[in-house]
């Protein structure tokens, strides 16, 4: 909490006390809103430019593509747990679906890959609105609930009976549509998305909402918020993210089967690059998954046959070093600068 | 409100800015390999091999097979390249894939980007296969796919893919088929796992019995997860079937074949995919009296080709393999052999190294080579239809603890008839 | 014929997945640790248990006992080295789910490196001589010494935390950390040991879980994990007790979804997860309500 308040956000705890001494400092606030809105015009650009030069300079377009992908995945659990303290373990259904979604929209209606993209994070929305009722549980329950539902989607998407509608376990093939660069630069706009929705989410009332329940849901219902539709708003943009994330992956991909986009790994490792970084900032995801996917696949390429024990033993050398994340440890970092350079000038 | 507008004049301008960008790095980037005149001073070979998850118990042995064919050529001074009229030295470049089909696609493209490989070889089966297919289409590289034989991998308009290994999973138990028809079996009960591996030959299987009339009295798809028959094994018996066929992975056919002698119910038939491919392993796990007159496809080397005009045979292989890799040889570790192989007979054959004329080279030599895997022939879209797999099954043999496989059908190959009902 | 068939297969399998839960329940129970390297627990205590049976002709069901100790004692060390940085996190439960995921990388890949990837089994000869006949029908023997298996040692966990001093000191934790450290219970120890205890019991069923779920690979971790976590959820995380209930009716409704609707039979276990989170989101025997 306290980094995060250091690093310019709005802090968590007097996000109502903000709204109403509005009059007294609004030159300090007037500052502070330039500062943030070149901070987060920088946090939206800086990726997107970097990912958008990088294919000039490394060639793996795919590994590029993962790593948007991720960061995409990480800012929709961001949005779910950063700002409602809900862990969606089961993530990946809604990756699964939007993946399904995409596909289907492409060989059943002929719909161009960029609008099927958009068709797949709407049916994930559609999925979330359908599994709203679980945002009644806390905590592990929630977690667990999800996974069950993930697999529920997974066993039923890939089940031979729907082998009509799904194609169930044969797997889907929409190799008539690809194009590399089609798909790398809808990978680069759902990066950019994904941050800017982070920001609007923050920024928004609906951000401060969320942080009041998240606080205290008594205290936040009472004071006019309407607990259950802020949730569910989260709740949809998060599934959304994810939707579109797994329409991009189909269409980079192209020929793939269910068990590829509803593997519970890509859950763990969202979830993972989410943490790594620090949930409930902008920039914490972003980093979460760039550092740890690129180091994931680094390891994977130098060290192929000690891969899986290399990065398990980073997950945990991580969380028992630094529980509270890189932009955690960073705030921790300017905070003590920052005082040690008060002190000085005082 | 503020806010909004300004939020939204952001997201204009970057989405602008990265599609013209983003656009840019492909255009130029889609340029791709030019032929040297020059002899490579090596030929690599780049794969990919699943050093832990579910598919490891089978990629690892065909990684083993291809690295023998790798080393095997290297003591003879490189494999030797028609195109330089010479033998150039190979270099195996393999990193692991886990199973993870998404983290195989990134190191597929790591394998075509930057490693700039000359050869492509996909990892085992189907569903780590599924990602390089797309990486070799858009790079222009001919995919050797090992064992990935997934149907959907074949296209009329892709050239790039050649399926070095089996014949596609449809093609598998057309010789079963074929059995069960002229043994006049027609009580037929099919287990099969929700995969694609397993679906496709159980529809090959309900197709051709049907077009001899017969119609199964229990075909079910279970989940791949399944380890525990009991209940569905004690469905199957209540269907009183002449046959049972369970098509799974190597670890459902374990738990199936395990639990059906553990359960104390006998069928006249019952056919599993894997003591085929993984005699020991199965046998390991099953025990000798689990494996007793069950049937199985023959892969190599349970069915061996001695008389082959590209390679070693069967016999000499397993001599050869074994002192590198001691104990019994398996299949998926003939075919990683074969799929250098398959390689080695590209580049004797093509006129330069470019990807396409590797692939006429193949396409030219198809039905006119017998491999230790049999006739190696490919259909026009580089799918593999020779190699068809003979029904064995699996005798015990008094006083030895090895079981011997008897080919059983078709009869041109037999070693054996079929002991039916099993006692 | 075939229903009951299902049933009291489902039965059985229903005490094996309880006695296959409960250490979960157990680590969950105290500091509310997410253990998601549950089932690579249970994977290392079936390569142990094949391991003393191949080299030492140790009989599998001894191999439960056997590797109670040592887990034990790996189990609170690993404690007091996790308890630390987790205390200090912001949500520790969630974090826990990290490290053990972490954990569950390096145990898998460990496994993988020194005693390599094939799928091993012991022959069901080492417990039992063919099947058990019962109401008609016939079932493999090894369900039933297993499930047979399953009962005491429930029974043990369940008697050590409501019989002795260290369970009721256990159970205190559980209900309430800060009453209990208040009324003077060393907390870190007790939750040590209990998390010890959880660990143990789990190796302890993976020496017999092979005969319940075809053998024993590395790879096998995290679909016992899911597993354990839907028969726990269904009867109610933290309460020992309901994971019997859990166990059974996990149990009872796949071998009926594997009868009826095979195909779908996978989906059955968790539509019912799902169901009981929603309508009694504590568990079928939970009494505490935690939804918001």
């Amino acid at each position: 909490m306290r980094s995060e308040e250091k690093l310019g956000d709005i802090p968590a705890k007097s996000g109502d006390r903000q709204m109403t001494d509005k009059g007294q400092s609004l030159r300090g606030l007037g500052s502070l809103l330039k500062r943030r809105n070149l901070k987060d015009l920088l946090a939206v650009v800086v990726p997107v430019v970097i990912f958008s030069l990088a294919p000039h300079f490394y060639s793996n377009e795919i590994l590029l593509i993962s790593i948007m992908i991720y960061v995409a995945l990480a800012e929709g659990v961001n949005i779910i747990y950063g700002f409602t303290g809900y862990l969606p373990f089961g993530y990946v259904g809604f990756y699964g679906v939007g993946a399904y979604a995409t596909s289907l929209a492409i060989l059943d209606f002929n719909l161009p890959p960029e609008v099927s993209i958009i068709v797949g994070g709407a049916i994930s929305a559609l999925v979330a609105l359908v599994l709203m009722p679980l945002l009644r549980l806390k905590g592990s329950y929630f977690a667990i609930a999800t996974l069950a539902a993930a697999e529920a989607l997974y066993a039923i998407i890939g089940n031979p009976s729907l082998k009509s509608i799904t194609q169930g376990p044969y797997g889907i093939n929409i190799g008539s549509v690809y194009s590399s660069g089609g798909s790398y630069v809808v990978a680069v706009v759902l990066l950019g998305l994904s941050i800017l929705t982070v920001i609007a989410v923050k920024r928004s009332k609906l951000g401060l909402a969320l942080r009041a329940i998240k606080n205290d849901p008594v205290s936040a219902s009472l004071s006019g918020v309407n607990v259950v539709v802020e949730r569910t708003k989260a709740w949809l943009i998060s599934a959304a993210i994810a939707g579109l994330a797994g329409g991009v992956f189909a269409w980079t991909i192209t020929i793939f089967y269910p068990s590829a986009v509803f593997d519970i790994s890509i859950s763990v490792f969202a979830i993972v690059f989410a943490l790594f970084g620090g949930v409930g900032t902008t920039m914490g995801p972003v980093i979460g998954a760039v550092v740890l996917y690129g180091l994931y696949s680094y390891v994977g390429v130098t060290q192929p046959q000690y891969f899986q024990l290399i990065f398990g033993a980073i997950i945990v050398v991580f969380v028992l070093f630094v529980p509270k994340g890189i932009v955690g440890l960073l705030g921790t970092a300017i905070n003590r600068l920052g005082s040690l350079g008060q002190r000085q000038r005082g | 409100m503020r806010l909004n507008r300004f939020n939204f004049k952001v997201g204009g301008v970057l989405l602008a800015s990265a599609l013209v960008s983003a656009a840019c790095g492909s255009a130029s980037s889609s340029a791709s390999s030019s032929s040297a005149s020059a002899a490579p001073s090596e030929i690599t070979v780049g794969t990919l091999y699943a050093g832990s998850g579910s598919f490891a118990d089978q990629s690892l042995p065909e990684y083993d097979g291809l690295k023998f064919w790798v080393s095997h050529e290297n003591s003879k001074g490189g494999v030797y390249v028609a195109a330089y009229k010479k033998r150039i030295p190979v270099k195996l470049v393999a990193y692991n894939d886990q199973s993870s089909p998404a983290t195989a696609a990134t190191l597929y493209d790591q394998l075509v980007t930057q490693n700039k490989v000359n050869i492509f070889v996909s990892d085992f089966g189907s569903v780590l296969t599924a990602p390089a297919a797309t990486i070799a289409e858009e790079h222009h590289m001919v995919l050797f796919d090992q064992s990935g034989t997934g149907t959907n991998f074949f296209t009329p308009n892709n050239p790039y893919i050649v399926l070095a290994d089996l014949p596609t999973s449809a093609l598998w138990p057309k010789p079963l088929v074929q059995f069960l028809i002229a043994k006049k079996i027609n009580k037929v009960a099919l287990v099969y796992g929700s995969n694609d591996f397993d679906g496709s030959q159980d529809t090959t299987i309900v197709n051709g019995l049907k077009a001899a009339g017969i119609t199964p009295v229990y075909n079910q798809a279970i989940p791949t997860t399944t380890s525990s028959y009991g209940t569905t094994i004690s469905a199957v018996a209540a269907t009183h079937p002449d046959a049972v066929i369970e098509l799974g992975y190597a670890n459902n056919d374990i738990a199936f074949l395990s639990n059906l002698a553990s359960s104390g119910t006998h069928f006249k038939m019952v056919f599993t995919v894997f003591p085929g491919q993984l005699q020991q392993l199965l046998e390991k796990n099953v025990g000798e009296s689990g494996l007793a007159y069950t049937y199985t496809y023959a892969a190599p080397p349970l069915i061996s080709y001695n008389n082959v005009n590209f390679g070693m045979g069967t016999t000499a292989f397993e001599a050869a393999f074994q002192k590198q890799y001691p104990g019994p040889v398996n299949a998926p570790e003939i075919y990683g052999y074969h799929t250098g192989l398959t390689i080695q007979l590209a580049l004797n054959h093509a006129s330069s190294i470019s990807q396409l004329s590797l692939r006429s080279a193949l396409m030219a030599e198809s039905g006119k080579i017998t491999t230790l895997e049999g006739l190696f022939k490919l259909n026009s879209e580089g799918a593999q239809v020779g190699e068809l797999l003979p029904v064995a099954q699996l005798m015990p043999t008094q006083g030895n603890t090895n079981t011997a496989v008897q080919i059983v059908y078709p009869s041109s190959q037999a070693t054996a008839s079929a002991v039916y009902p099993a006692p | 014929m075939l229903f009951e068939y299902a049933v009291v297969a489902g039965v059985l399998f229903g005490l094996f997945y309880a006695f296959l839960s409960i250490g979960l329940n157990l680590v969950f129970g105290v500091q509310r640790i997410v253990n998601l390297a549950h089932g690579d627990v249970i994977m290392i205590g079936g390569f142990a248990s094949w391991e003393l049976y191949y080299t030492y002709h140790i009989s599998p069901l001894l191999s439960v006992v056997l590797v109670i100790p040592p887990t034990v004692l790996a189990g609170f060390i690993i404690y007091r080295l996790i308890d630390g940085p987790l205390s200090r996190a912001q949500d520790p439960e969630m974090l826990s789910l990290i490290l053990f995921f972490g954990v569950s990388q390096i145990l898998e890949a460990l496994v993988t490196i020194f005693l390599g990837n094939n799928q091993r089994s012991i022959p069901d000869s080492s417990l039992v001589h063919g099947p058990v006949h019962f109401l008609g029908q016939s079932y493999p023997g090894v369900w039933w010494i297993v499930a047979g298996a399953s009962i005491p040692m429930v029974g043990l966990v369940i008697l050590y935390l409501y019989r002795t001093k260290l369970g009721t000191a256990t159970r205190a934790i559980m209900a309430d950390p800060i009453e209990a450290a208040a009324v003077g219970i060393d907390v870190r120890k007790v939750s040590a040991i209990t998390f010890g205890v959880g660990l143990a019991i789990t190796a302890s069923v993976g020496a017999i879980a092979p005969f319940m779920i075809g053998g024993v690979d590395p790879s096998e971790g995290v679909n016992l994990t899911i597993l354990a976590f839907a028969v726990i959820v269904i009867g109610s995380l933290g309460n020992i007790g309901g994971t019997v209930v859990g166990g059974l009716i996990f149990g009872v409704a796949f071998e009926l979804a594997q009868l009826y609707l095979p195909s779908w039979s996978s989906l059955i276990p968790y539509v019912l997860l799902l169901a009981v989170l929603l309508f009694k989101p504590s568990g079928v025997l939970g009494k505490r309500v935690r939804s918001a």
